[in-house]
């Protein structure tokens, strides 16, 4: 009687060990911590048709830097309204998620409505160039910004 | 041994009540930003939509020739929904005719409001309550020149990993009097979903 107690708690005990290394090995692989995802990228500060852009470039985000620049920038006024080219270059070799947004300013430098202006999404494959199109919303337009950004994608990591 | 169970208890007991539970947390979003929750047509989609038709009308070399030195009055019929899906097409004609009226190169009349505008005439007509000099008058209102009108279509497919779905959204300006159709344009969405492996 005494023998089968000692099988028993011997066997309760390697029971209870394997159920603790069981639950660290699982807490530790599906841990769980919501990792916020990175917002910033680059950009430009407030640009004049005309202006040489190259000198109000920003850059928020030297990991998307490395992937992204911002390649050209060419304006014109069309029926009144400034239109411009954005060219985007990817020096990576996959596919880049992104979206750009463009800001309005009059001549007086204030922002002409604000927070209307669309992200927009833009897949750019790898070492593609794309040109991307912007049209100001009212002939009042006398300088833009614009912001490009990874589309961010909420990853629950350990 | 007796601790070992009661100290493997009491972890356990506190991972589940402090760890990983699923709080639901209310947030202010970014009502522009680009949304990616489905794949059915969200707000991106719509201020794609809205945004790329306004650019492509406001740039078209004839609405430059039409915008030179008047504002032609338009009128917005409706956008047909073709999809398989619910839409509130009214939300992108909203949105487009809201940006060409901003852009200063167009006027609108809103046929949506006639019955209510009528009330309001007919009040100021004969309730008796408006002084008859300053009442507006019947028949004074201006007339359209141009109905915008389109048709949105989606094409879906999806196999058991992936699912797409491609949306095509066509617009056009027709002149009332010639019935000429003076302009159109299209923008083409896609969206793919995917299981995609997460790894970190």
């Amino acid at each position: 009687m005494k023998n089968m107690n000692m099988i028993s708690i011997s066997a309760i005990t390697s029971g209870s060990t394997l159920l603790v290394v069981a639950l660290t090995t699982t807490l530790l692989l599906s841990g769980c911590k919501n990792v916020p995802p990175m917002t910033s990228g680059i950009g430009s500060e407030q640009i004049a048709p005309g202006q040489k852009y190259s000198q109000y470039l920003q850059v928020h985000n030297a990991e998307l830097s490395k992937k992204l620049h911002i390649s050209d920038i060419r304006t014109r006024t069309h029926n009144d309204l400034l239109e411009l080219n954005l060219s985007l270059t990817s020096t990576y070799e996959k596919t880049l998620k992104l979206q750009y947004q463009f800001t309005w300013f009059d001549k007086e430098g204030f922002v002409i409505e604000a927070g209307k202006s669309p992200w927009k999404p833009l897949n750019l494959h790898g070492m593609q160039t794309a040109i991307v199109p912007g049209l100001a919303p009212t002939p009042r337009v006398a300088s833009y910004s614009l912001y490009v950004r990874e589309i961010p994608e909420k990853f629950f990591r350990y | 041994m007796k601790n070992l169970i009661l100290i493997t208890g009491i972890a356990l007991t506190l991972t589940l009540a402090t760890g990983c539970t699923n709080k639901s947390v209310v947030r202010y979003g970014d009502a522009t930003a680009v949304e990616t929750t489905d794949i059915n047509f969200g707000s991106t989609d719509l201020q794609k939509v809205a945004a790329e038709m306004t650019d492509s009308l406001l740039v078209s070399p004839v609405v430059g020739t039409l915008t030179a030195n008047t504002r032609p009055i338009l009128f917005v019929e409706s956008i047909k929904n073709k999809t398989s899906e619910h839409i509130d097409t009214e939300s992108i004609t909203d949105s487009i005719s809201t940006k060409l009226l901003r852009s200063g190169k167009f006027r609108f009349v809103d046929m949506d409001r006639v019955t209510a505008v009528r009330k309001q005439l007919d009040y100021q007509q004969s309730s008796g309550m408006v002084d008859p000099s300053k009442a507006m008058q019947f028949g004074k209102q201006v007339g359209a020149q141009y109905m915008l009108y389109g048709n949105l279509a989606s094409i879906v497919k999806s196999n058991k990993d992936q699912s797409d779905v491609y949306y095509k959204f066509t617009l056009r300006l027709m002149d009332l009097q010639s019935g000429l159709v003076e302009w159109a344009d299209e923008t083409e969405i896609r969206k793919t979903k995917g299981k995609e492996f997460i790894s970190w």
